[in-house]
């Protein structure tokens, strides 16, 4: 043993309190330090338990002898519930939102990306900061839901499973609070994209409310023993489970500095959960002998490669050195991360690919088991969203060709915009045209309007002109790539004829 | 230690931030990064601290590149922007508390770390107050204890004396001075020029994001003024003097300044002997021969426009 490690071995070990403050993430202890001291927080808490003493207590005055009603205790649980959930709906997501994106501004921008703590611990921490404040609000809230319970009518499985579903509500709203927070875009978008995020969690907030009704009337009690309730239980986390892990992989994209391989683990997060998600769908689909789970499973990702095509369109042309630096040396290694490494043509490759393996798999499914139920609508679904990725992949790819030959004084980070714009025209104007010349021309609004709604990506339902769209579609893509072929070669013998910077060669060697 | 920033390009669309900027300095020294607003500092300085990433060029810090590598290069720089901290419901010790964790100090070196960094920047005795409620002055020395706390050989400082008064002023003074004595490489900008040439090494001019002048102040000051002024005070004949003196060879301009007389002379320190001497011979009482030096002011005010992008 040398000196040092017996100097090292002589040091009296940390105690278990202190070892556990040291792992803590940084950004949940500041959280909630600045929580546990904020006026605001205290104060929604008073007003939240002050909400339910009255609310209590005008129920009992006003219900009569409630010793004789079976519906009490769950009429008051649901009271209480609903007004804890609609608080920390608004407060939790809203509390964590605002705080990081006021933190991403200007003026505050350091506290985050100045230190050397990574990308994903700020997200982690706000997201575990955010679950652990929610537990807080819920806890605060406890003693009044447990009271319910001496009232008759509602069991403990139902009052567990209920704070599961509103537990799960809020933290995932908390997280796309977190991810819109994250977004690069100035406030006014923000606060738009926020709205639209809201109007999200009024939804999500009346679903909660609307299940958790039905399972305290139905009773949980009596369901749990049954294999469909672990089924529904199972589904229902895996899902939040693969989203809270997604907005996580995309938060984290979004703050890491420009120049690094910021792709790399959002393509690689979602390759793996349209397998994991793809193969617990047909699992779903062959026991049940429906279609149904194949059907949201590919409706579900073939709107996040939407996303993930006018997202790669985006990207730099070229990574940096800095992802130079990780491209691997091997052939087959250098293959593969050719898929899931930044930069423009990598993502549009890669996203061409898993919405083309999506429908080979949903149209390898509905071929084997014809017989399934909800064969229709696996069929119109796979079609109808494949030929909207198509479109979206033409808009993309003629943005970029815009981009490249005609605003060139546009940034490549705002190509999306421009296949926004291009979209948005392409599904209007040919429409807003045709009902100028044919105004008041009974005919053509029923059987040929449809011809004009073409260049729209998301009208594949009008029956009559589906293989117009098709021709349309498949012979735009054609043209397309053809025009961007020569950017794509040169993409593709760019990273695959990369030198690595000398010092990693000699690393390596 | 050595901070090298080479052909440094930055462009907001058309705009040209920072162009082709190049400079360096190493451990121990502290620089003036000097330029009225608008003339790239806080971008150049911001690219340094990793915060944002030029179109073009290349900044290393002891080789490490803050472009390619800035996980790296944050544990070797400090940076003090300019602007102060605003978070609410946070004390001073929590709020360096959760920077040293932030930097990955751990268990009884982070409670040491944080506390002799709060005892050198001389936070010790308001620890516990809030953040929101301290003074410009020691919302400053906060963000400069938090620049601290990893102990990195590099400090970027952006305008950190703006808004203080005179005592705050020397303070930090001060705490740069230790800092600069402790060996770490300091760039500093500010606009407060008399007081940036009493504490920096070397200067680095810039004026519509590209260097003008960049150099030891020693250098600076001889290569920006070619001509030093030498003021004489004489005991009788004032008047007398100013026209003799424009006389004399190595003189290119006088001028009557109350009870002194104010020439301009070009040449070397041997000229200025040859003056006074001149003088005394012609029988002049002289009181007082000075050179008056040119500052980083007159520097400053010489070789920019003010230029605003």
């Amino acid at each position: 043993m040398t000196a040092e490690a017996e100097i090292a071995a002589a040091q009296p070990k940390p105690k278990f309190a202190a070892r556990f403050d040291d792992w803590l993430n940084p950004i949940v202890v500041k959280e909630l330090r600045q929580a546990v001291q904020s006026r605001f927080v205290i104060t929604a808490l008073l007003i939240l338990l002050a909400i339910q003493i009255v609310a209590v207590a005008i129920y009992l005055v006003t219900a009569g002898d409630v010793s004789f009603s079976y519906d009490a205790g769950r009429t008051v649980f649901m009271i209480l519930f609903g007004i804890m959930l609609a608080v920390s709906m608004l407060f939790v997501p809203l509390y964590s939102g605002v705080r990081l994106a006021a933190e991403r501004s200007d003026t505050n921008l350091d506290l985050l990306f100045i230190t050397t703590i990574k990308p994903r611990s700020i997200i982690a921490g706000k997201m575990l900061a955010a679950a652990v404040l929610t537990v807080m609000i819920f806890s605060a809230c406890l003693p009044f839901l447990t009271f319910t319970y001496f009232l008759r009518g509602v069991d403990l499985p139902s009052m567990v499973v209920a704070m599961a579903i509103g537990f799960v509500a809020v933290t995932l709203g908390a997280q796309v609070a977190i991810f819109v927070a994250c977004l690069p875009v100035n406030r006014a978008f923000k606060f738009m994209i926020g709205l639209v995020a809201f109007s999200q969690l009024v939804s999500g907030f009346v679903s909660s409310l609307v299940i958790t009704g039905g399972m305290l009337w139905d009773g949980i009690g009596s369901t749990v023993s049954s294999g469909h309730f672990w089924q529904w239980v199972g589904t229902v986390a895996l899902v939040y489970v693969l989203l809270v892990g997604l907005l996580f992989v995309l938060s984290v994209a979004l703050i890491k500095p420009v120049s690094a391989n910021r792709a790399l683990p959002v393509r690689l997060y979602l390759t793996v959960i349209w397998l994991i998600g793809g193969v617990a769908a047909l699992i779903g689909s062959r026991v049940e002998a429906t279609h149904d789970p194949v059907i949201f499973w590919q409706a579900a990702f073939s709107v996040l490669f939407a996303f993930s095509i006018f997202t790669a369109v985006s990207e730099r042309d070229q990574p940096g050195e800095r992802v130079l630096r990780t491209i691997p040396e091997s052939g087959l290694k250098r293959l593969l991360s050719f898929f899931f490494f930044s930069g423009s043509a990598n993502g549009l490759i890669w996203s061409a690919l898993m919405v083309a393996m999506t429908y080979d798999v949903c149209w390898i499914w509905w071929r084997l088991f014809p017989s399934f139920n909800s064969l229709g609508e696996l069929v119109g679904a796979t079609r109808w969203l494949t030929v909207m990725n198509l479109y979206l992949f033409c808009y993309a790819l003629t943005a970029a060709l815009v981009r490249r030959y005609i605003l060139k004084r546009v940034g490549t980070n705002l190509t999306w915009l421009i296949a926004v714009v291009m979209t948005t025209i392409g599904s209007t104007i040919p429409l807003l045209i045709g009902m100028l010349l044919f105004m008041n021309d009974l005919p053509w609004w029923q059987s040929k309007y449809g011809r004009w709604l073409v260049g729209n990506p998301f009208v594949w339902d009008v029956e009559a002109h589906r293989e117009l769209y098709l021709s349309i579609g498949i012979a735009w893509a054609v043209m397309a790539i053809a025009f961007n072929l020569q950017w794509f070669l040169e993409r593709i013998r760019w990273f695959f004829q990369a030198d690595l910077p000398a010092a990693e060669k000699v690393e390596s060697s | 230690m050595k901070v090298e920033v080479s052909n440094l390009k930055k462009y907001f669309g058309q705009t040209r931030a920072v162009d082709d900027v190049s400079f360096s300095f190493a451990s121990g020294q502290v620089v003036g990064f000097v330029g009225p607003n608008g003339a790239g500092k806080t971008t150049t300085m911001r690219i340094l601290a990793t915060l944002d990433e030029p179109s073009a060029g290349q900044a290393t810090i002891d080789g490490v590149s803050v472009i390619e590598d800035p996980e790296r290069a944050r544990h070797l720089v400090g940076y003090v922007p300019d602007s102060l901290p605003t978070h609410r419901d946070i004390s001073v010790h929590e709020y360096l508390d959760f920077f040293a964790r932030a930097y990955g100090l751990k268990g009884a070196k982070r409670t040491q770390t944080v506390e002799s960094v709060e005892e050198f920047t001389n936070l010790s005795g308001i620890r516990d107050k809030m953040l929101v409620a301290l003074s410009k002055g020691m919302k400053q020395r906060v963000t400069l204890a938090r620049a601290l706390l990893h102990d990195p050989p590099v400090l970027i400082m952006d305008e950190p004396a703006a808004g203080l008064d005179p005592r705050a002023r020397i303070e930090l003074r001060e705490l740069l001075r230790a800092l600069s004595g402790q060996g770490k490489a300091i760039l500093i900008s500010s606009h407060i020029l008399t007081e940036l040439a009493e504490i920096c090494h070397g200067a680095v001019i810039i004026e519509h994001g590209r260097i003008l002048m960049a150099g030891s102040i020693a250098d600076l000051l001889s290569d920006s003024v070619p001509h030093r002024t030498v003021l004489i005070r004489v005991l009788a004949g004032q008047k007398e003097l100013h026209r003799d003196l424009l006389q004399m060879p190595h003189i290119e301009a006088a001028r009557l300044n109350g009870e002194e007389v104010a020439a301009e002379v070009s040449g070397t320190d041997e000229a200025c002997a040859d003056l006074l001497a001149a003088l005394i011979a012609r029988g002049y009482r002289v009181v007082e021969f000075k050179q008056q030096r040119a500052n980083l002011e007159e520097i400053f005010m010489n070789i920019t426009k003010g230029v605003v992008q």
